[in-house]
C-alpha cells in the first residue's frame, strides 16, 4: 500500500520538477518569439552594414557591431594569458605559500563583485590614471578585470580534474614541473580551460553597465581604427534605442537583440561542442 | 656483492603523523624485493622514498640516509630528475598519458632533449619489446594509448619506464587493478627484467610477494617487522607479527 | 611457459631422481642377495643416506612449493602425491637396506634349495620390476600402467602367502636350515610390503592424474 502512495509521491514530483524546468523554457520561448516577431522582419544586411542614424529605417549597428568585435578580441589578447598563467600558478606551484591562499581569497572575493564596480575601476585606473581616455583598449582592459576571475576559476577547475596519476607519471620518468604542466597537464586540460574562457568571454559580451561608466560612446559614426578609438558596443546601442520613444527604434533594438544573441549562442556552442570533444578523447 | 639500495634509520613524517619508524635495510642488486603489510603500514612510503616521489606531499619530511649507487639521494647536490632517470616507478593504476603509444614510450626521451626520430623509435620498439608489448602494438603504435585493455597499460607504462633506461624499477601494486590473466603477465614480465634490473615491488597480494620476490620485507604500523628471504617469511617467519599476517589471523 | 610450471618441474624431476635411486638400491641388494656379494650389501646401506637426503630435498622443496605458490587443483594434487610417493620411496629403500643387511649378518650363502623352492628371487623379480612400471606410469604420467600395479601385486601376495608351506617342505625338517628358512621368509615378508608401497604409490599417481581416490576401496 504504502508502495503505491510512494509511487504516486515520485510521479508527483517528477511532473513538478518537469514544471520547473518549463518555466525557464517558456519564458525564454516568449521572450524569443517576441523579440522574432519584432525584429526578424527588420534584419538585412543593410542593417548589419549601416552607420547610426537619427532615422530608425537607416540606423544600422555596423558600428557597434564592430565595437564589440574589437573588445572581444582585446579581451581575450589581455584576459586569457594572464588568467590561464594566474591559474596555473594557483593550481600548479604556489599552492603552499602565504602570498598564494591571500591571492586566492582575493579572486573568489573579485568573482562576487557587481560588474558596476568594476566600471568604477576602470574609469579610475585606466580612463584616468593611465589617461587612456574613453578607447577600446581602455574598456577591454576593464572587462579583461571582469572575467578574469572567471577564467582563474575555470582553469583552476580544468587543471584540478586532471588527474594526479598523470603528474606522477610525468614526474616519475624525470621531467620537471614545467615539462610537466606544459607536456601533460595543460594539454589534458585544455578542453576545459577554452570552454570556460568562451563561457567568459561570451559573458563579456553581454556586459553594459561597466562599459558605460568607461565610457563607451552610443552614437558613433564610425568604427574604431585602432585600440585608442572611440567605440560603442551591441549592448549599448540596444540600450540606447530601447529609450528612444519611437516604435521603429524598439524594432531595431529587437532586431540588435536578435544578433547580439545569435553571437552569444554560438560562442556558447563552441564551448559545448570542444568541451564534447575532449570529453571524447580524453577518457580517464 | 655490494647493495644497490642501503637505508639507514628512516623515518618519514607526514606533519605530525609518524609514517615511518626507524627503517633499516639493503638490497642487492638483480633482485626481487617485495614490501609487504596491511594498508597504511608505510610499505608505499617507504617505496616512494626512492624516487622521492613523496617531495610533493604535504607536511612530508623525512629523517634518516638513503643509499643508491653509494649516493645519498637526499643529499644537497642530487638533482630530483637525474635520480628518476635512474631509478623508475610503475603506479597501481595504468596510468598511460593521453596520447599515442609511442608518445607514451618516448616521452620520458623527449624530456631529456633527445629528438633524433631513429633514436626514438628504436628505444620505442626495443622498450616495448621489453615490456612484452610489441607483438600486440606494432601496428598501431600511433593508436591512442588509452584505448588498449588494463593490462596492456601497465605493460605500456613499464614500457615506458624502460625506455629511460633506469637501473631499478619501483612498483606500487602493479598489478592490484589488473584481471588474473594480466596479472599473470605482469609477474612474468617482472621475473624477466629481474636479469637486468633492481626491483622492488609493494603488493597486497602476499601470494604475488611469494611467487615473484627473492626477498620479502613485513611492514607494520610504520615499522620493519620483518626482512628475509621470501621462501623464510612464508614458510618459517621469525616474528609472531609477521605470521599472524602471511596466515591470515591478524588483529 | 606459466611461472608454476617451474617448480612443478623441479619437484617432478626430484622424485624422478628419488626413483632412480631406490631402484639402484633394489636392484643392487637383489644382486647381493644372488650372488651373496657382501660388498654390493653395503654400497646399498651407503646409498641409503642419499635416499634420506633426496627425501628431505623433496619434503623441503615441496614446502616451499606450497608456500609460496599456493597451487590449486592439479598443482595441488600432484605436490600432496609427490609427498606421499616420496614418502613410500624412501621406505622402500629402507626395506632394501634391510635386506642388504641381512646378507651382511650371515655367513654363508642362504640354501639354494630354500631360495629354489620358495620362489624369492622371481619374487624379487617381479617386485623390481613392478618399480620400473611405476616410475614409467609417473614419467608418462599414464594411469594404465599404474593400474597394471594392482595385478603384479596379487603375484607377490601369492608367493608370500605360500612361502611358509613352501618353506617347510623344503626344509624337510631340517634343523640345519631354519636360521637360513627365517631369513627368507623375512626376506619375502619385506618384499611383500614393497609391494603395498608400490601400490600406494599407483593410487597417488592415479589420483593426482585422474583426482580419483582408490584407498580404502575394496576391490569387487
Amino acid at each position: 500500500m504504502s508502495s503505491r502512495r510512494n509511487r504516486i509521491a515520485d510521479r508527483v514530483f517528477k511532473l513538478w520538477a518537469i514544471g520547473c524546468t518549463l518555466i525557464g523554457i517558456i519564458m525564454l520561448g516568449i521572450f524569443l518569439v517576441n523579440i522574432a516577431i519584432d525584429g526578424l522582419g527588420r534584419i538585412d544586411w543593410d542593417f548589419i552594414t549601416s552607420l547610426p542614424s537619427r532615422k530608425a529605417e537607416k540606423a544600422g549597428i555596423y558600428v557597434a557591431l564592430l565595437g564589440t568585435v574589437w573588445i572581444l578580441v582585446l579581451t581575450a589578447i589581455i584576459a586569457i594569458p594572464v588568467g590561464v598563467a594566474a591559474g596555473i600558478y594557483l593550481e600548479e606551484y604556489g599552492k603552499k605559500s602565504r602570498f598564494a591562499s591571500i591571492l586566492e581569497i582575493n579572486i573568489t572575493n573579485l568573482a562576487g563583485v557587481p560588474s558596476i564596480i568594476y566600471g568604477i575601476l576602470g574609469l579610475e585606473v585606466f580612463v584616468r590614471t593611465f589617461g587612456l581616455g574613453k578607447s577600446v583598449i581602455a574598456g577591454a582592459l576593464t572587462l579583461s578585470l571582469l572575467i578574469l576571475p572567471i577564467i582563474i576559476v575555470a582553469t583552476r577547475e580544468a587543471l584540478k580534474a586532471v588527474p594526479k596519476t598523470l603528474r606522477e607519471a610525468s614526474f616519475a620518468l624525470g621531467a620537471t614541473k614545467w615539462q610537466t604542466v606544459s607536456k601533460q597537464v595543460l594539454p589534458a586540460a585544455s578542453g576545459g580551460i577554452v570552454t570556460g574562457v568562451i563561457l567568459a568571454i561570451s559573458r563579456a559580451i553581454g556586459e553594459t553597465a561597466p562599459l558605460i561608466l568607461v565610457g563607451a560612446i552610443v552614437y558613433l559614426n564610425k568604427p574604431p581604427q585602432t585600440p585608442l578609438d572611440q567605440y560603442s558596443v551591441l549592448p549599448m546601442q540596444i540600450f540606447n534605442w530601447i529609450s528612444r520613444p519611437e516604435q521603429e527604434f524598439s524594432v531595431n533594438a529587437a532586431a540588435a537583440i536578435i544578433i547580439l544573441l545569435l553571437v552569444t549562442f554560438v560562442m556558447n556552442g563552441i564551448a559545448i561542442y570542444l568541451r564534447y570533444r575532449w570529453q571524447r578523447k580524453v577518457k580517464w | 656483492m655490494s647493495h644497490k639500495l642501503t637505508t639507514q634509520d628512516v623515518h618519514v613524517w607526514y606533519g605530525s603523523f609518524h609514517a615511518l619508524k626507524g627503517v633499516t635495510l639493503s638490497v642487492k642488486p638483480n633482485t626481487v624485493t617485495a614490501f609487504i603489510g596491511p594498508s597504511g603500514c608505510g610499505k608505499s612510503t617507504f617505496l616512494r622514498l626512492f624516487n622521492r616521489m613523496n617531495d610533493y606531499i604535504e607536511g612530508f619530511h623525512m629523517g634518516g640516509e638513503i643509499i643508491i649507487d653509494g649516493r645519498n639521494i637526499y643529499g644537497k647536490r642530487i638533482l630530483v630528475e637525474e635520480l628518476r632517470k635512474e631509478v623508475g616507478m610503475v603506479f597501481q593504476k595504468p596510468n598511460p598519458f593521453p596520447k599515442s603509444i609511442y608518445d607514451n614510450v618516448v616521452y620520458g626521451l623527449q624530456i631529456q632533449g633527445i629528438n633524433d626520430k631513429h633514436v626514438l623509435e628504436e628505444a620505442c620498439e626495443t622498450s616495448l619489446k621489453q615490456a612484452a608489448l610489441w607483438n600486440e602494438v606494432k601496428d598501431n603504435l600511433k593508436k591512442s594509448a588509452l584505448a588498449l585493455s588494463g593490462g596492456q597499460q601497465q605493460r605500456l607504462c613499464i614500457a615506458r619506464t624502460l625506455a629511460v633506461k633506469p637501473t631499478m624499477i619501483l612498483m606500487d601494486e602493479p598489478a592490484s587493478a589488473l584481471d588474473p590473466i594480466s596479472t599473470a603477465k605482469i609477474e612474468e614480465l617482472i621475473l624477466e627484467l629481474k636479469s637486468q634490473y633492481t626491483i622492488v615491488i609493494v603488493t597486497h597480494n602476499m601470494q604475488q610477494a611469494a611467487r615473484i620476490s627473492d626477498r620479502t620485507a613485513f611492514f607494520y604500523l610504520g615499522e620493519l617487522i620483518e626482512y628475509d628471504k621470501t621462501v623464510n617469511i612464508f614458510t618459517n617467519p621469525k616474528e609472531e607479527k609477521t605470521q599472524s599476517y602471511i596466515t591470515g589471523r591478524f588483529g | 611457459m606459466s611461472q608454476i610450471d617451474n617448480p612443478v618441474h623441479n619437484i617432478k624431476s626430484a622424485l624422478d631422481q628419488m626413483f632412480d635411486l631406490v631402484t639402484m638400491q633394489l636392484t643392487k641388494s637383489k644382486d647381493a642377495l644372488a650372488g651373496f656379494d657382501k660388498d654390493l650389501a653395503r654400497e646399498v646401506i651407503q646409498i641409503e643416506k642419499r635416499v634420506n637426503g633426496q627425501e628431505l630435498q623433496i619434503d623441503r622443496v615441496a614446502e616451499n612449493f606450497i608456500a609460496l605458490y599456493s597451487p590449486v587443483a592439479i598443482d595441488l594434487r600432484f605436490v600432496l602425491a609427490a609427498l606421499k610417493i616420496n614418502n613410500n620411496l624412501e621406505r622402500i629403500g629402507d626395506i632394501a637396506e634391510g635386506i642388504s643387511k641381512y646378507i651382511n649378518e650371515t655367513n654363508s650363502p642362504l640354501d639354494a634349495t630354500l631360495m629354489e623352492e620358495s620362489n624369492v628371487m622371481p619374487m624379487y623379480e617381479a617386485a623390481l620390476r613392478m618399480l620400473k612400471e611405476v616410475h614409467e606410469a609417473y614419467e608418462k604420467e599414464d594411469t594404465s600402467i599404474a593400474r597394471k600395479i594392482f595385478k603384479s601385486d596379487d603375484y607377490l601376495d601369492h608367493i608370500n602367502a605360500e612361502a611358509i608351506t613352501n618353506l617347510t617342505h623344503a626344509a624337510n625338517g631340517d634343523a640345519s636350515k631354519l636360521s637360513d628358512a627365517l631369513y627368507i621368509i623375512s626376506i619375502i615378508r619385506k618384499l611383500e610390503r614393497i609391494g603395498d608401497q608400490l601400490k600406494n604409490i599407483a593410487e597417488e599417481i592415479i589420483f593426482y592424474i585422474e583426482a580419483k581416490v582408490l584407498k580404502h576401496v575394496k576391490p569387487k
